[in-house]
């Protein structure tokens, strides 16, 4: 157990919904503009919060470069509106980012130094692809074998679990059949009109007949990921991208994406003193490493850790959103740790709703506080855990209340 | 001046196999394409095209010359979109072949026509005579029909039909729009069954099966017989007619029998009964995946006619039939294969003796002059010497006396008696012309001015020996030459395939030096495909064997010596290319002044299929080139696709393609006729020389990516490898060519110059030179002709 002055509590979770990149719905959307919208969207469900109160904003990212460089979370900040006093700080562990951004977040009013804190992520793979602009790797990494793990391409890694764990390519097709379709269902039932705070967008259409630009608005509320038309067969016919001849496709790996998510987080002193109803409370978070080649592997390890620093074991768990970075690795992560299938993304994972690198962790924080208190969980646990590239897995966990 | 200007839109009307591949060819020309078809019952209008684009998509060989093509191919359907028609100065119909159909559609768009546009249909088989008859009266004298051959991009010939009626103006006009906008060759046919090139193609064809009958050869050992053994394409006959389909060369067949009652060979002209069993079956050749042959797994079975059934293919001719077919002189050879009592060998003689039996009989009916048979069966199908050449070849009056005693025999499949013609004559091709049988002249070639163009226009065999100019200078692996009353000199390599070996180079050198002494520049040429095939890596086998290999090094550095004496030399050099640009061939190219590329030219740096690297200044073009092209941004995004294309010996596969990988640049020119390529090449030596040439400057420094630009291809490559896309060799080379395009193990953005990177490639092809692995490929390739991936 750690130690601590005081608890940290989730107040406030919204995210945008998710767009497919590099073609999809959002792709115009800036990332500081998505990151000001769910800021907004968040101090939005605590109208009576003093924004000037607000320590920090932690902001997830995971390529911070171009139009996602310049300190996105300062700007991102100051785009929304908060008074200047607010600070505002960039962070990547890449796939990560966004659930190490509630853990600083966290700590910070945990030790005593903060009350109130914004964690948030946002990525937009549409105007920055993974690996960033310009790739430019170390020499060093080839002068060893033992680190070429470092060049390996996330495909790559997925392979190399898939084959040391022994997941078919029929289990990852099945796998990703089934997160489609517990992201549509989840859809259909309307279960994530609490996190989602819709997104107004502007296409700018040039009409090339008339010489005009034709301004097209439109409100987007729902993830643009998951697709009615998966099927087994369908699947089975995509390539192989990765290795010519392994089990990794695109249909069971997860989708770029671009998307935002923010949280508030508080001391118990700001619980009484604006009255706000806690959704969640803070537990713990670990992350820990692995080889870079089976980076995938990495909540196997973080997982328990996590578990450890809040004294929990894994059936304390009652709904663990696990990223399904790849097929490959959540299998043999949710195998190897015995987790509880049914448990695990109940409303579908990144394969169906979409992975924006450094967003999801916040995103699907968003998506656990909304969904354990609609499904009537107080007091149960909830985790958010995802592998991060060259090597990593990171866990947090949360108390529904 | 030659006029094409006149054409500029072309509508094509019927998306079906032909139509759309012509519309493909003249999107591929930059020709303003319409495709028209029947409006789609229901979705979008233009769905039917619209699913024919894509199909063409896929279709092998490529109908475009680039995928980029294919959006340019614009849609329309007869329901909306006529209007479309006024601005269309020819139309190309391409619908079912139905007399009543074309003729409702002729009545549908006369109004929207033009009145100078050209209607041309693309009919196989109706009677052009017949349809004219139903054109609208103010469409007659711009009616003509225009075969083109499947596929249309690929095939040479266009066979032109004129009516009585046809204009001669408009004939010409579109001759000549074929001939160089479309790069065909054109042949006037008159208007009776088939026309030429199918008439006897296919009569070829049904002779072949009707002998293989009768000495009951195997399907697919005619096929090994009447293949490239007789300088025909290796798809020979059945698979030919897989290819083609069954059911259209029923239906072609079908046309002889129906329109030629009077015909002494009329009893011949129908399909077998075997092949109407599969017909009917449904196996229609390799559409169906079925036919005369079928692919079960990894095995091909080829139709036992007899029993009905497929059985296991692949065998041979025999040994005895295959030394006939190699003797060099054609009258010993058919002598051979007549006097031979071997089977295979009667039934050649057969097969060929009917042929010149039929072509004699019929040549004053169905073409101008022998020329223009022996083009279309060239150009239409593929054979080396057309039959009227194989004839006079193989000895005229020996071969006629042949075709005599045979029908007197009662040997040959109609008793039909040679034409007096034959007697009176010693061959059909002079070099005062090719005999018409029609009016018992010689017919000179075409004088449109579009010909003037070809200064070496295809010959055939009886024709007057092409001149290639006065010797200017010559060693055994080049020669220089100058005709007569010209000014630019043309280089043309004597060496196989046009191979690099050491006397090319120094010939090369040597040229270029004199074509700065005395020349406005150079033009290197050669009278036949292919450009080169790259370095001669049989010539470095006496040097390997001894493991002397500074003399190979020293070959190496002559290369490079030579594609800069090419680049930085005084006056322009010029590459005329076609066919193959490979390799040391494909550095030449990118070292020259300017290159024009026939469009059907196919052009890589394909070393690393022999486990080398380019190291004839290849790689260092690609890492200059994308300096300049990153302006002082990141090298890498300009070099990474050069790169890629050297790593995986990536073929441009039209000359198109080889400007979008880079190895041709944007100011090389495509020319759509192969034998106008000397004449645009010497023309550009003259526009660059008016312009007062001067060599490029030599870059004093420019800057390189590095060791960690190297490191992030290498990168990439680990991927590949570790993913098993790649071998471990290949990676090794791969990291190779990494390391020599970044400018070796420098920093990034470290000046350097051309010298530099041109020791990096021959050090590095050298260290490779010197690994089993690569001396494995090189063997492997020498030995089989094909890549060895180790």
């Amino acid at each position: 157990m750690s130690k601590q002055v005081q608890e940290a509590y989730i107040v406030a979770a919204t995210r945008t919904p998710v767009g497919k990149a590099p073609r999809g719905m959002m792709r115009y959307v800036r990332p500081d503009d998505m990151l000001a919208h769910v800021i907004k969207g968040a101090l939005a469900q605590v109208p009576n919060l003093d924004p000037s109160r607000i320590e920090d904003a932690v902001v997830g990212c995971a390529m911070p470069e171009a139009e996602q460089g310049m300190n996105i979370a300062r700007i991102g900040v100051l785009l929304a509106g908060l008074p200047n006093t607010v600070g505002g700080v960039t962070i990547n562990r890449f796939c990560s980012s966004g659930i190490n951004a509630v853990q600083m977040a966290a700590d910070r009013i945990r030790t005593g130094e903060a009350d109130i804190m914004i964690a948030a992520g946002t990525e937009s793979m549409s105007m920055v692809p993974m690996m960033g602009n310009k790739v430019a790797l170390n020499p060093e990494i080839f002068a060893k074998d033992e680190n070429l793990g470092i060049a390996y391409g996330m495909g790559l890694t997925a392979e190399k679990v898939a084959n040391q764990w022994n997941v078919s390519r029929e289990d990852q097709d099945a796998f990703a059949v089934e997160s489609h379709r517990r992201a549509l269902a989840a859809i259909e039932a309307g279960k994530f009109s609490d996190e989602i705070t819709p997104l107004e967008v502007t296409y700018r259409v040039p009409n090339l007949a008339t010489g005009e630009v034709e301004l097209i608005k439109k409100t987007l509320t729902t993830d643009e990921g998951p697709r009615r038309d998966t099927s087994m067969e369908g699947l089975a016919k995509l390539k192989t991208v990765f290795a010519a001849k392994g089990s990794v496709t695109a249909g069971n790996s997860s989708q770029m994406s671009d998307g935002a998510g923010a949280l508030i987080l508080v001391s118990e002193r700001i619980l009484k003193e604006y009255n706000l109803t806690p959704l969640a409370r803070y537990v713990s978070f670990a992350v820990k490493g692995v080889p870079p080649e089976i980076m995938g592997i990495g909540p196997k390890e973080a997982i328990p850790a996590a578990l450890r620093n809040a004294g929990l074991t894994k059936e304390d768990l009652a709904w663990i959103e696990l990223n399904e970075a790849f097929a490959a690795q959540a299998l043999a992560v949710i195998r190897d740790l015995g987790l509880e299938s049914a448990n695990v993304n109940p409303q579908g994972g990144a394969i169906a709703l979409g992975h924006p690198l450094g967003a999801t962790g916040a995103i699907r924080a968003a998506t656990l506080v909304h969904g354990m208190r609609r499904e009537g969980m107080a007091g149960k646990y909830g985790m958010v855990t995802m592998c991060i590239g060259t090597g990593m897995g990171a866990a947090g966990i949360i108390q529904s209340l | 001046m030659v006029q094409t200007a006149n054409i500029r839109r072309v509508a094509v009307l019927g998306a079906g196999v032909m139509g759309a591949q012509i519309a493909a060819h003249l999107v591929n020309a930059g020709i303003d394409t319409v495709l028209f078809d029947l409006p789609a019952k229901e979705g979008d209008a233009n769905g039917i095209v619209k699913k024919a684009i894509d199909n063409l998509k896929k279709l092998k060989p490529a109908p475009f010359s680039s995928a980029a093509r294919a959006e340019h191919v614009a849609m329309a359907n007869y329901g909306s979109d006529l209007e479309q028609l006024k601005s269309c100065d020819l139309i190309i119909e391409a619908i079912a072949e139905r007399l009543d159909w074309k003729l409702d559609l002729y009545a549908k768009i006369a109004p929207f026509l033009a009145p100078h546009a050209i209607l041309a249909t693309n009919t196989s088989g109706l009677s052009i005579g017949k349809l004219a008859e139903g054109v609208p009266a103010e469409l007659r004298d711009r009616f003509c029909g225009i075969h083109f051959f499947n596929p249309p991009r690929y095939m040479y010939l266009v066979e032109l039909i004129p009516t009585a009626h046809t204009a001669g103006a408009q004939l010409d006009a579109l001759e000549t729009f074929l001939v160089t906008r479309l790069g065909k060759g054109v042949v006037r046919a008159k208007d009776t069954p088939n026309f030429i090139a199918n008439r006897i193609g296919v009569f070829s064809m049904l002779a072949t099966i009707h002998h293989a009958e009768r000495f009951g050869i195997r399907f697919d050992v005619v096929d090994d017989l009447t293949g490239p053994r007789l300088g025909r394409p290796k798809s020979a006959t059945f698979r030919t007619a897989d290819v083609v389909g069954l059911d259209t060369f029923a239906h072609v067949v079908k046309t002889m029998t129906d329109n030629l009652p009077n015909d002494p060979w009329h009893s011949h002209y129908q399909a077998p009964a075997w092949m109407q069993a599969l017909i009917e079956k449904g196996a229609l050749g390799q559409k169906t995946r079925a036919g005369i042959y079928k692919k079960e797994g990894k095995d091909i079975l080829v139709l036992d006619p007899k029993a009905g059934e497929y059985v296991a293919s692949g065998q041979k001719g025999s040994d005895e039939v295959k030394a006939i077919l190699k003797i060099t002189d054609p009258a010993e050879r058919f002598a051979a294969l007549r006097a031979s009592a071997h089977p295979e060998a009667q039934f050649l003689w057969a097969c060929m003796r009917d042929v010149w039996q039929y072509i004699a009989y019929w040549l004053g009916d169905i073409a101008g002059c022998a020329r223009d048979v022996d083009f279309a069966i060239r150009w239409g199908f593929g054979w080396k010497q057309g039959p009227f050449e194989m004839w006079q070849a193989a000895g005229w009056k020996a071969i006629a006396a042949a075709i005599n005693e045979d029908i007197a025999a009662g040997k040959t499949m109609a008793s039909a008696a040679l034409p007096a013609w034959v007697a009176q004559r010693d061959g059909v091709h002079t070099p005062e012309g090719s005999y018409s049988a029609a009016d018992n002249s010689l017919k000179p070639t075409s004088s449109l001015p579009v010909y003037e163009r070809q200064i070496y226009p295809p010959t055939v065999f009886g024709d007057a020996e092409p001149v290639y100019g006065e010797t200017v200078f010559e060693n055994d692996g080049v020669r220089m030459w100058l005709r007569a009353g010209d000014d630019v000199p043309v280089l043309s390599f004597k060496t196989k395939a046009h191979c690099v070996g050491p006397d090319v180079l120094a010939g090369v050198q040597k040229a270029v030096k004199i074509a700065e002494e005395r020349f406005p520049g150079l033009v290197i040429w050669h009278p036949e495909a292919p450009f080169s095939v790259g370095a001669d890596l049989a010539s470095m086998g006496p040097a390997f064997m001894t493991g002397d290999f500074a003399s190979i090094e020293n070959m190496v550095h002559e290369f490079q010596k030579t594609s800069m004496t090419i680049k930085y030399s005084q006056v322009p050099v010029v590459g005329a290319a076609q066919g193959y640009a490979f390799g040391g061939g494909c550095e030449f190219l990118m070292h020259c002044a300017r290159v024009v590329a026939a469009l059907e030219t196919y052009v890589g740096l394909v070393e690393v299929g022999v486990g080398l690297l380019p190291a004839g200044g290849g790689c260092k073009e690609f890492a200059l080139r994308a300096a300049r092209e990153a302006k002082g941004g990141d090298i890498l995004a300009s070099l990474k696709d050069y790169y890629m294309a050297m790593a995986m010996a990536k073929v441009g596969t039209s000359a198109e393609e080889a400007k979008e990988i880079g190895y041709l640049r944007e100011s090389d020119i495509i020319v759509f006729n192969a034998n106008e390529i000397l004449h645009v090449a010497q023309s550009q030596v003259r526009a660059l020389a008016d312009a007062n040439y001067k060599a490029p400057i030599k870059p004093k420094a420019f800057p390189v990516m590095g060791r960690s630009g190297a490191a992030t291809i290498r990168g990439q490559l680990v991927n590949m490898l570790e993913g098993g896309f790649i071998s471990k060799y290949d990676y090794f080379i791969g990291c190779q060519i990494a390391d020599v395009v970044s400018g070796g193990d420098v920093e990034a953005g470290t000046l350097v110059d051309e010298e530099w990177i041109l020791k990096l490639e021959r050090e590095r092809f050298m260290g490779l030179l010197k690994k089993g692995k690569t001396q494995e490929r090189i063997m492997y390739m020498l030995e089989n002709n094909k890549p060895l991936r180790n």
